[in-house]
């Protein structure tokens, strides 16, 4: 209790409504962003480079080469994740499966960004 | 045959520059222990060179946090390796919107808003800078944007701890730098 | 003050980078199908005012075209069933005419405008297919006396022919050759970037900003897209597929697609798309093209491929194996496929 007491201390009203207003603002972006249903395609994105898609309903193990090397991607039972990246830290591998709309894992140091979507996105036109 | 004498090279320096001197000596100290800190969550860093700028901005003036934290940037990038690359930029670019924040901030009346506020504005413009950078250079895709909320979040938490660290090292040291 | 700042750099940040170029898309039902265009980088009155153009434009071709609702070419085709002759006083009709003639030879009739009754025997000049089996000996009697664009005898601006049998059908040009006008439209009032998709029929105009427009290509047995292909500026891409028209007999299925040589459906491949580079009438060629490779016997499409100079094709045949030649192979994006080893490359 009384570590929490200079901080109550210098907390001013201004400041709580500052938290407040970010709170919202974090909220609303949750909400719109993340309350999104399973994704069907997963979208592999490199730099400067169209967007190739496929379908998450197959066992696949795809190979992207991208700045620094080959990363591989699994897809496995609808869901998707980075099974192999040439990079030192590996966050990419760590973040896991995704298989939900707009979830997205960034491996920054070889450029490729894999999301999920539900493929009304995926192309500007059909042919039929 | 005329010797001139060498005359050794000289920089005047005032007691200012000595100041942002050993400020960006410990911010720059406190990037790199950051750097080498695993993070639980990728590209999600507390800041904590962050006090530092929030500590100057307070204790002089908003030009001499403008020194200390590209002297930060520039000299923490170097020792770490990381020069021109995509984090030396991301880091850069951060940090100049986290400094353009505090300077519409900083006129905050000092009666409603601590210096809470100012950790909160600067993380916030810090993640907001990078973002920024990060969608039109490094990674050219919205698909980045999902995952804003969550660096949010942490802008906020380590925004709100920045400020009260700085809070209380300004109570405690009223008129002497920490050695 | 302070606040309106904040206001003003938050929209600087949130939205100066999120922000797309915009594009703005509409659609109209014409030709009994959905016309689609979008256009990119052009505001959005220009965008509205020139789609109003290539619409009325369609709407002129269909009172020209339409195989069995009132049209010139309705009236042509009644004119002709009587013995007479008939007279079109419009050189762009006249035009059309001529190109259905010569790319009815070039693909050895295999397309073939010209043999509209047959259609309409199998029920498909209705909005509402009429889902029965014409009787064999009645389509047996049609093919021995096939009508060919060649039975067609176009002199000055009148047009005649001996074959009573003769019914111009454009189905499987009307699309393509609107794709090609609304090319014409778009370049004639400057419109750089668009997309425009006639029933499936697409043409490309440009690209979308900094990247091709992107067009998946229908899966013909489920509700989605089997792939996706990058279509470069002034490209087209046609399919012709037994998923649009159809219907369900003895779980036999019947499309619109029929042989001319057998007089019933071609039931060999469930879809056949190609990809038809930038020329003056690649849009006629996208749609026209994908029939002779439809509906022909399998082991003579690639031949007519060569034959038609078709360098980009994807034919899905009944088995659902795929066979695709080496260069539309490069190109393709597969986002559905389950197994590889389906595919064949040529």
């Amino acid at each position: 209790m009384k570590k929490v007491l200079p901080f109550i201390k210098t907390v001013k009203l201004g400041d709580v409504l500052i938290i407040f207003m970010l709170m919202g603002l974090i909220i609303f972006i949750i909400n719109k962003s993340w309350n999104t249903p399973i994704g069907q395609y997963l979208k592999i994105e490199k730099n400067n480079e169209p967007p190739k898609i496929i379908s998450l309903n197959q066992i696949k193990e795809e190979e992207i080469a991208g700045l620094l090397g080959d990363s591989n991607i699994s897809i496995v039972d609808g869901k998707a994740r980075f099974s192999k990246a040439p990079c030192t830290k590996k966050y990419c591998i760590h973040q896991g499966w995704i298989n939900k709309v707009n979830q997205t894992i960034v491996c920054l140091p070889n450029q490729i960004t894999i999301s999920i979507t539900d493929g009304s996105e995926s192309y500007d036109s059909v042919n039929y | 045959m005329v010797v001139r004498a060498m005359t050794p090279l000289t920089i005047k320096t005032n007691t200012e520059d000595h100041f942002i001197a050993k400020l960006a000596a410990i911010a720059i100290v406190l990037s790199i222990i950051e750097f080498f800190l695993p993070s639980p969550i990728p590209g999600v860093k507390p800041g904590i060179a962050n006090i530092i700028i929030l500590y100057t901005l307070v204790k002089f003036n908003l030009q001499t946090a403008v020194w200390v934290s590209l002297i930060r940037v520039f000299v923490s990038s170097i020792l770490v390796g990381s020069l021109m690359a995509p984090t030396f930029f991301l880091s850069l670019f951060g940090a100049i919107s986290s400094l353009i924040f505090l300077f519409i901030f900083q006129k905050l009346p000092k009666k409603y808003f601590s210096v809470i506020s100012l950790g909160i504005i600067a993380a916030f413009g810090h993640i907001l800078g990078q973002f920024f950078i990060a969608r039109i250079w490094v990674i050219p895709h919205d698909s980045i944007f999902n995952l804003l909320p969550l660096f949010l979040i942490s802008s906020l938490i380590f925004g709100v701890l920045s400020g009260f660290i700085t809070d209380t090292l300004l109570e405690h040291k009223t008129n002497r730098l920490p050695n | 003050m302070i606040f309106r700042n904040l206001i003003f750099f938050l929209i600087i940040f949130l939205c100066g980078c999120g922000q797309k170029d915009r594009v703005y898309q509409y659609k109209d039902y014409i030709f009994g199908t959905i016309i689609d265009i979008k256009i990119y980088g052009e505001t959005e009155n220009k965008s509205k005012q020139i789609t109003n153009l290539i619409f009325d434009d369609f709407q002129r071709l269909h009172n020209y075209l339409h195989p069995w609702e009132k049209s010139l070419i309705s009236d042509m085709n009644h004119a002709i069933s009587t013995g007479k002759s008939f007279i079109i006083d419009d050189a762009e009709i006249i035009r059309v005419l001529k190109e259905n003639t010569e790319l009815s030879q070039k693909t050895d009739n295999f397309f073939n405008p010209a043999m509209g009754k047959l259609i309409a025997l199998w029920g498909f000049h209705e909005d509402n297919i009429k889902q029965s089996i014409p009787s064999s000996s009645v389509i047996k009697d049609f093919v021995s006396n096939m009508p060919l664009m060649e039975d067609l005898t176009i002199t000055n601006n009148t047009v005649s022919s001996k074959n009573k049998k003769f019914q111009l059908d454009l189905g499987g040009y009307a699309k393509g050759y609107a794709l090609d006008r609304a090319k014409i439209i778009l370049q004639n009032n400057n419109i750089k970037n668009a997309l425009v998709n006639i029933g499936g029929n697409i043409i490309a105009i440009g690209m979308r900003g900094d990247r091709n427009w992107i067009v998946g290509i229908q899966h013909p047995r489920k509700p989605s897209a089997i792939a996706s292909i990058n279509l470069l500026p002034g490209w087209s891409i046609g399919t012709s597929g037994d998923y649009q028209r159809y219907f369900m007999m003895n779980e036999k299925r019947y499309s619109h697609l029929i042989n001319p040589i057998s007089g019933f459906p071609s039931a060999n491949s469930q879809s056949t798309t190609i990809l038809i580079p930038p020329s003056k009438n690649s849009g006629v060629l996208s749609d026209v093209y994908s029939k002779p490779l439809f509906i022909a016997p399998t082991e003579i499409k690639i031949e007519i491929a060569k034959k038609l100079n078709i360098k980009y094709f994807m034919i899905i045949q009944n088995d659902e194996k795929i066979l695709i030649s080496n260069e539309m192979n490069k190109v393709i994006t597969w986002i559905d496929l389950k197994d590889e080893k389906g595919i064949t490359v040529y």
